[in-house]
Protein backbone atom coordinates (compact mmCIF):
# COMPACT_ATOMS: atom_id res chain seq x y z
CA UNK A 1 0.00 0.00 0.00
CA UNK A 2 3.00 2.28 -0.30
CA UNK A 3 1.90 4.96 -2.68
CA UNK A 4 2.12 8.69 -3.12
CA UNK A 5 0.24 9.29 0.11
CA UNK A 6 2.67 7.37 2.30
CA UNK A 7 2.34 3.89 3.75
CA UNK A 8 0.12 4.82 6.65
CA UNK A 9 -2.65 6.84 5.02
CA UNK A 10 -5.09 3.94 4.96
CA UNK A 11 -4.20 2.93 8.48
CA UNK A 12 -4.75 6.46 9.79
CA UNK A 13 -8.12 6.56 8.06
CA UNK A 14 -9.04 3.25 9.69
CA UNK A 15 -8.03 4.42 13.16
CA UNK A 16 -10.04 7.61 12.64
CA UNK A 17 -13.05 5.45 11.80
CA UNK A 18 -12.57 3.41 14.96
CA UNK A 19 -12.24 6.53 17.07
CA UNK A 20 -15.46 7.88 15.57
CA UNK A 21 -17.03 4.57 16.54
CA UNK A 22 -15.80 4.98 20.08
CA UNK A 23 -17.32 8.45 20.21
CA UNK A 24 -20.62 6.93 19.06
CA UNK A 25 -20.48 4.44 21.92
CA UNK A 26 -19.73 7.15 24.48
CA UNK A 27 -22.73 9.10 23.23
CA UNK A 28 -24.84 5.98 23.45
CA UNK A 29 -23.73 5.36 27.05
CA UNK A 30 -24.44 8.92 28.13
CA UNK A 31 -27.80 8.91 26.38
CA UNK A 32 -28.78 5.90 28.50
CA UNK A 33 -27.48 7.26 31.78
CA UNK A 34 -30.95 7.16 33.37
CA UNK A 35 -31.95 3.72 32.15
CA UNK A 36 -31.93 1.12 34.91
CA UNK A 37 -30.04 -2.05 33.99
CA UNK A 38 -28.27 -0.52 30.97
CA UNK A 39 -24.72 -1.82 30.59
CA UNK A 40 -22.04 0.62 29.56
CA UNK A 41 -20.18 -0.41 26.41
CA UNK A 42 -16.68 0.40 25.31
CA UNK A 43 -14.59 -0.21 22.24
CA UNK A 44 -11.21 -1.89 22.39
CA UNK A 45 -8.98 -1.85 19.35
CA UNK A 46 -5.56 -0.41 20.22
CA UNK A 47 -3.84 -3.60 21.34
CA UNK A 48 -5.18 -5.71 18.48
CA UNK A 49 -4.21 -3.09 15.96
CA UNK A 50 -0.75 -2.84 17.51
CA UNK A 51 -0.29 -6.60 17.15
CA UNK A 52 -1.58 -6.46 13.63
CA UNK A 53 0.84 -3.80 12.45
CA UNK A 54 3.78 -5.14 14.42
CA UNK A 55 5.58 -5.84 11.18
CA UNK A 56 7.52 -3.05 9.52
CA UNK A 57 6.09 -3.79 6.10
CA UNK A 58 2.34 -4.03 5.85
CA UNK A 59 2.39 -5.85 2.56
CA UNK A 60 4.36 -8.96 3.39
CA UNK A 61 3.90 -9.46 7.13
CA UNK A 62 1.86 -12.44 8.28
CA UNK A 63 -0.29 -10.90 10.96
CA UNK A 64 -3.19 -11.91 13.16
CA UNK A 65 -5.71 -9.50 14.62
CA UNK A 66 -7.12 -12.27 16.79
CA UNK A 67 -5.62 -15.46 18.21
CA UNK A 68 -8.38 -17.50 16.55
CA UNK A 69 -7.62 -16.22 13.07
CA UNK A 70 -5.73 -18.10 10.43
CA UNK A 71 -2.60 -16.05 9.78
CA UNK A 72 -2.91 -13.91 6.69
CA UNK A 73 -1.77 -10.63 5.27
CA UNK A 74 -3.03 -7.76 7.38
CA UNK A 75 -5.59 -5.57 5.68
CA UNK A 76 -6.75 -2.48 7.54
CA UNK A 77 -9.93 -2.10 5.55
CA UNK A 78 -11.95 -4.93 7.09
CA UNK A 79 -10.75 -4.65 10.67
CA UNK A 80 -13.37 -3.92 13.32
CA UNK A 81 -12.73 -3.32 16.99
CA UNK A 82 -14.25 -5.47 19.72
CA UNK A 83 -17.12 -4.02 21.67
CA UNK A 84 -16.63 -4.86 25.31
CA UNK A 85 -19.73 -4.92 27.45
CA UNK A 86 -19.15 -4.25 31.09
CA UNK A 87 -20.36 -6.89 33.51
CA UNK A 88 -23.93 -6.49 34.57
CA UNK A 89 -23.89 -4.03 37.42
CA UNK A 90 -25.67 -4.61 40.67
CA UNK A 91 -28.78 -2.49 40.64
CA UNK A 92 -28.60 -0.17 43.60
CA UNK A 93 -31.29 2.43 43.95
CA UNK A 94 -29.86 5.77 42.90
CA UNK A 95 -26.64 4.32 41.45
CA UNK A 96 -25.95 4.62 37.73
CA UNK A 97 -24.56 1.88 35.56
CA UNK A 98 -22.88 4.52 33.41
CA UNK A 99 -19.95 6.32 34.98
CA UNK A 100 -20.14 9.85 33.62
CA UNK A 101 -16.60 10.80 34.64
CA UNK A 102 -15.13 7.76 32.93
CA UNK A 103 -17.11 8.38 29.77
CA UNK A 104 -16.11 12.04 29.69
CA UNK A 105 -12.41 11.27 30.06
CA UNK A 106 -12.66 8.55 27.41
CA UNK A 107 -14.30 11.07 25.12
CA UNK A 108 -11.70 13.77 25.80
CA UNK A 109 -8.80 11.40 25.10
CA UNK A 110 -10.52 10.05 22.04
CA UNK A 111 -11.25 13.39 20.44
CA UNK A 112 -7.73 14.65 21.15
CA UNK A 113 -6.30 11.63 19.36
CA UNK A 114 -8.76 12.03 16.52
CA UNK A 115 -7.82 15.68 16.07
CA UNK A 116 -4.13 14.75 16.18
CA UNK A 117 -4.72 12.22 13.41
CA UNK A 118 -6.50 14.78 11.25
CA UNK A 119 -3.49 17.06 11.70
CA UNK A 120 -1.11 14.27 10.65
CA UNK A 121 -3.29 13.52 7.65
CA UNK A 122 -3.45 17.16 6.63
CA UNK A 123 0.31 17.68 6.91
CA UNK A 124 0.74 14.57 4.74
CA UNK A 125 -1.36 16.10 2.02
CA UNK A 126 0.26 19.51 2.45
CA UNK A 127 3.67 17.91 1.98
CA UNK A 128 2.57 16.19 -1.21
CA UNK A 129 1.14 19.36 -2.71
CA UNK A 130 4.26 21.28 -1.71
CA UNK A 131 6.47 18.74 -3.50
CA UNK A 132 4.27 18.94 -6.58
CA UNK A 133 4.31 22.74 -6.55
CA UNK A 134 8.08 23.02 -5.94
CA UNK A 135 8.90 20.37 -8.51
CA UNK A 136 7.30 22.41 -11.22
CA UNK A 137 9.64 25.36 -10.70
CA UNK B 1 -21.89 4.44 11.19
CA UNK B 2 -21.15 8.11 10.74
CA UNK B 3 -21.39 11.49 12.36
CA UNK B 4 -25.11 11.59 11.79
CA UNK B 5 -25.61 8.45 13.89
CA UNK B 6 -23.79 10.10 16.76
CA UNK B 7 -25.90 13.22 16.44
CA UNK B 8 -29.09 11.15 16.35
CA UNK B 9 -28.13 9.41 19.59
CA UNK B 10 -27.26 12.71 21.26
CA UNK B 11 -30.47 14.29 20.03
CA UNK B 12 -32.58 11.43 21.35
CA UNK B 13 -31.00 11.86 24.77
CA UNK B 14 -31.55 15.63 24.78
CA UNK B 15 -35.20 15.23 23.92
CA UNK B 16 -35.70 12.55 26.61
CA UNK B 17 -34.07 14.70 29.30
CA UNK B 18 -36.10 17.70 28.20
CA UNK B 19 -39.32 15.71 28.46
CA UNK B 20 -38.29 14.61 31.95
CA UNK B 21 -37.64 18.25 32.84
CA UNK B 22 -41.09 19.25 31.56
CA UNK B 23 -42.72 16.58 33.69
CA UNK B 24 -40.83 17.76 36.78
CA UNK B 25 -41.98 21.33 36.11
CA UNK B 26 -45.53 20.04 35.80
CA UNK B 27 -45.26 18.26 39.14
CA UNK B 28 -43.95 21.35 40.90
CA UNK B 29 -46.54 23.59 39.27
CA UNK B 30 -49.33 21.30 40.44
CA UNK B 31 -48.10 20.76 43.98
CA UNK B 32 -51.27 22.33 45.36
CA UNK B 33 -53.77 21.30 42.69
CA UNK B 34 -56.83 19.78 44.31
CA UNK B 35 -58.99 19.55 41.22
CA UNK B 36 -57.96 18.39 37.73
CA UNK B 37 -59.60 19.29 34.42
CA UNK B 38 -61.74 16.17 34.23
CA UNK B 39 -63.05 16.70 37.77
CA UNK B 40 -61.20 13.62 39.03
CA UNK B 41 -59.88 14.61 42.44
CA UNK B 42 -56.39 16.01 43.04
CA UNK B 43 -53.49 16.06 40.58
CA UNK B 44 -51.48 12.85 40.45
CA UNK B 45 -47.69 13.01 40.40
CA UNK B 46 -46.26 12.03 36.99
CA UNK B 47 -42.99 10.48 35.97
CA UNK B 48 -41.42 9.45 32.64
CA UNK B 49 -40.73 5.94 31.39
CA UNK B 50 -37.53 5.77 29.33
CA UNK B 51 -36.19 2.91 27.24
CA UNK B 52 -33.13 2.21 25.14
CA UNK B 53 -33.74 1.91 21.42
CA UNK B 54 -31.38 0.77 18.68
CA UNK B 55 -29.83 3.85 17.07
CA UNK B 56 -29.67 2.38 13.59
CA UNK B 57 -32.51 0.72 11.68
CA UNK B 58 -32.46 -3.07 11.91
CA UNK B 59 -31.54 -3.60 8.27
CA UNK B 60 -28.49 -1.41 8.58
CA UNK B 61 -27.56 -2.76 11.97
CA UNK B 62 -26.99 -6.15 10.41
CA UNK B 63 -23.96 -4.70 8.64
CA UNK B 64 -21.72 -4.85 11.64
CA UNK B 65 -21.67 -6.03 15.21
CA UNK B 66 -20.80 -2.51 16.28
CA UNK B 67 -23.99 -0.87 15.06
CA UNK B 68 -26.06 -3.29 17.07
CA UNK B 69 -24.48 -1.98 20.25
CA UNK B 70 -25.39 1.66 19.66
CA UNK B 71 -28.45 2.56 21.67
CA UNK B 72 -30.39 5.79 21.65
CA UNK B 73 -33.08 6.53 24.20
CA UNK B 74 -36.73 7.37 23.91
CA UNK B 75 -39.62 8.29 26.15
CA UNK B 76 -42.17 5.48 26.13
CA UNK B 77 -44.72 7.51 28.04
CA UNK B 78 -45.59 9.73 30.94
CA UNK B 79 -46.74 7.49 33.75
CA UNK B 80 -48.85 8.21 36.81
CA UNK B 81 -47.28 7.79 40.20
CA UNK B 82 -49.95 6.14 42.35
CA UNK B 83 -48.77 7.28 45.72
CA UNK B 84 -51.58 8.12 48.16
CA UNK B 85 -52.69 11.72 48.54
CA UNK B 86 -52.04 13.94 51.52
CA UNK B 87 -55.08 14.78 53.65
CA UNK B 88 -55.16 18.28 55.09
CA UNK B 89 -57.91 19.59 57.37
CA UNK B 90 -59.25 22.77 55.72
CA UNK B 91 -63.01 23.05 56.23
CA UNK B 92 -63.18 26.37 54.33
CA UNK B 93 -61.70 24.91 51.13
CA UNK B 94 -64.19 24.46 48.26
CA UNK B 95 -62.85 20.93 47.60
CA UNK B 96 -63.15 19.81 51.23
CA UNK B 97 -65.15 16.62 51.87
CA UNK B 98 -67.90 16.17 54.49
CA UNK B 99 -65.34 15.91 57.33
CA UNK B 100 -63.49 19.06 56.23
CA UNK B 101 -60.49 17.21 54.73
CA UNK B 102 -58.91 18.28 51.43
CA UNK B 103 -56.94 15.81 49.25
CA UNK B 104 -53.64 17.34 48.16
CA UNK B 105 -51.15 15.64 45.79
CA UNK B 106 -48.16 14.27 47.70
CA UNK B 107 -45.40 16.18 45.94
CA UNK B 108 -42.10 16.51 47.75
CA UNK B 109 -40.27 19.62 46.54
CA UNK B 110 -36.84 18.29 47.55
CA UNK B 111 -37.39 15.08 45.60
CA UNK B 112 -38.46 17.00 42.51
CA UNK B 113 -35.45 19.31 42.80
CA UNK B 114 -33.12 16.32 43.01
CA UNK B 115 -34.66 14.85 39.88
CA UNK B 116 -34.39 18.23 38.21
CA UNK B 117 -30.66 18.46 38.89
CA UNK B 118 -30.20 14.92 37.59
CA UNK B 119 -32.06 15.74 34.41
CA UNK B 120 -30.12 18.92 33.90
CA UNK B 121 -26.76 17.15 34.43
CA UNK B 122 -27.78 14.48 31.96
CA UNK B 123 -28.74 17.17 29.48
CA UNK B 124 -25.40 18.93 29.94
CA UNK B 125 -23.44 15.72 29.49
CA UNK B 126 -25.19 15.08 26.21
CA UNK B 127 -24.71 18.64 24.92
CA UNK B 128 -21.00 18.13 25.64
CA UNK B 129 -20.89 14.93 23.59
CA UNK B 130 -22.63 16.72 20.73
CA UNK B 131 -20.13 19.59 20.83
CA UNK B 132 -17.30 17.07 20.75
CA UNK B 133 -18.63 15.24 17.72
CA UNK B 134 -19.11 18.57 15.96
CA UNK B 135 -15.51 19.53 16.70
CA UNK B 136 -14.35 16.17 15.34
CA UNK B 137 -16.40 16.66 12.22
CA UNK B 138 -14.90 20.09 11.64
CA UNK B 139 -11.39 18.74 12.11
CA UNK B 140 -12.10 16.01 9.57
CA UNK B 141 -13.31 18.65 7.12
CA UNK B 142 -10.06 20.58 7.61
CA UNK B 143 -8.14 17.70 6.01
CA UNK B 144 -9.65 18.67 2.71
CA UNK B 145 -8.88 22.37 2.97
Amino acid sequence: MTDIYGANANLIAKVMDLRLERQNLVMSNLANINIPGYKARSLDFESDLQNAIGTADLRSGMTRTNGKHVPGTYDASDYQGDVVKEFKPRTIYGADAVDMDKEMSTMAKNSLMYNALTTVMKSNFDGISKIIAEGGK
Amino acid sequence: MDFMTALDIGGSALSAQRTYMNVISMNLANAKTTRTANGQGPYQRKSVALESTPATPFGKAMDSALSQELQGVRVTGIVNDNRPTKQVYEPGHPDADANGFVQYPDINVVEEMTNMIQASRGYEANTTTISTIKAMYNKALEIGR
